[in-house]
């Protein structure tokens, strides 16, 4: 079988399992992003106990592997009775991941907002809240905005590894074509371009977006 | 009280699986440090040719740059291991993966190593050229040893991925912790423990990287205040 032969039967195929990586990873990234915005405020504003376990989240979920968090949402929780598919196990899986570091720098942007803005936005009048959604919020987004597109591109690459628990991706597709046709060299060179085509325009426009908006403090 | 006696029954494999892992751990300790002294000096090299006065070293070193850093860990594996044997060059699992690894941290290496040495004070280098240094002499003795302190701490974030990153050899039949683990897994259906000890295993073992080389910077701290 030619290359070309390969390719004519095949890439339907990959687009679509192209399109579902896209979607695992933007799946993952909603629930990274809102959780890790919660895990920030959370490890900020409190000093109690729920300040601690938002640490301690933040601490067990970036110094373990990805994978072994995976299999334990996909293959552990069906022990004890809560059942997911491969691909909600995914989102959620990698989405818990990437939340532990989002957590960190969006407590970092929101840090290195100026006390001055939130102490302004108390005198006059506002709430804890009301000044966190319109004063600082608004403020720290620009200073997280290349290091949180760094992170998201990190997982689309890493919503292969979802292949490991069967979710319906890239990687997964190619394992099964391999199988199928045997090429694995031609398939996996392939697949390689595809996240190649994925991720590369985004990484320069991260690198665009760090050069407009150098970090600062 | 099914689920307590379940539990029971699960802590009475604890030794066994505590056995095996801790052993295996090993394996992923091994192989981290095999790819991390590859990437080293992989990305090393990389970083001089990025440096360099001549345009074709810098393309290349662009390109493999942008190309690692592009594409999936797992499938530089896959095409590491499962790919070349397929166009007649078998690589075991072991050297496969610390190739891929290896390639792989080269890129992410190269920009740590190329951002501390531009890091360094132009006069530096400029200063000991004018001792009568030769450039190679002024980097290895000069820049270098200033520019390495600076690149401690993403070294250390670097290792610290490597060892989480190495879980995914198990998916190339090395036989390292997440390998032996699901092997467990397949043998007693002890799911929650044993990848339990797992996540343990990788947490105790990245906090004592990141202790050891806050250490190191914090050595290096006191060594220069002593020095100016």
């Amino acid at each position: 079988m030619s290359y070309a032969e390969l390719w004519a039967s095949m890439h339907d195929d990959l687009l679509q399992a192209a399109w579902a990586t896209l979607r695992l990873a933007l799946g993952a990234i909603a629930v990274g992003v809102a959780l890790g915005l919660l895990l920030a405020i959370v490890r900020i504003g409190s000093r109690g106990f729920a300040g601690r376990v938002a640490r301690i989240y933040i601490e067990v979920f970036r110094g373990t592997p990805a994978l072994v968090q995976l299999f334990l949402v996909y293959f552990g929780f069906v022990t004890i009775g809560i059942r997911f598919d491969s691909y909600q196990a995914a989102v959620l899986g990698l989405g818990m991941n990437a939340a532990a570091y989002f957590a960190e720098i969006f407590r970092a942007g929101i840090q290195a907002v100026p006390r001055g803005q939130s102490e302004a936005a108390f005198s006059i009048g506002m709430t804890g809240s009301a000044a966190m959604r319109w004063v600082v919020l608004p403020q720290a987004i620009r200073l997280v905005l290349a290091p949180s597109g760094n992170v998201a591109i990190a997982l689309l690459k890493d919503t292969s590894v979802a292949s490991l628990i069967a979710a319906p991706d890239l990687m997964l597709r190619a394992q099964d074509l391999s199988s199928q046709y045997f090429m694995p060299f031609e398939i996996y060179v392939t697949v390689g371009a595809f996240y190649f085509v994925l991720c590369y325009p985004l990484s320069r426009l991260m690198r665009h977006i760090e050069r407009r908006h150098p970090a600062r403090g | 009280m099914a689920l307590l006696n379940a539990w029971a029954h699960s802590l009475h494999f604890l030794p066994y699986f505590l056995r095996v892992l801790c052993v295996s751990a090993i394996t992923t300790v091994v192989l981290t440090a095999c790819a991390f002294w590859m990437a080293f000096v992989l990305g090393f090299v990389l970083a001089l040719m990025r440096l360099s006065r001549h345009a074709a070293f810098r393309a290349i070193a662009s390109v493999y740059l942008e190309l690692f850093r592009n594409v999936p860990l797992l499938t530089q594996l896959f095409l590491l291991y499962f790919g070349l044997e397929r166009i007649g060059l078998t690589l075991p699992a072991f050297v496969a993966a610390t190739l891929g690894f290896g390639l792989n941290g080269a890129a992410m290496l190269s920009e740590v190593f190329r951002s501390s040495i531009v890091g360094i004070d132009r006069g530096q280098g400029e200063a000991a050229l004018a001792l009568g240094m030769t450039w190679p002499m002024a980097l290895a003795t000069v820049v270098l040893p200033q520019s390495m302190r600076i690149a401690l701490p993403a070294l250390a974030n670097f290792g610290i991925g490597l060892l989480k990153d190495t879980s995914l050899a198990s998916a190339v039949a090395v036989p390292e912790l997440m390998f032996r683990a699901k092997m467990l897994v397949s043998e007693t259906y002890q799911t929650n423990l044993i990848y339990l000890i797992v996540a343990a295993i990788y947490l105790l073992l990245s906090l004592v990287l990141s202790r050891v080389s806050a250490a190191t910077e914090h050595g290096l701290g006191k060594r220069r205040a002593a020095l100016s």
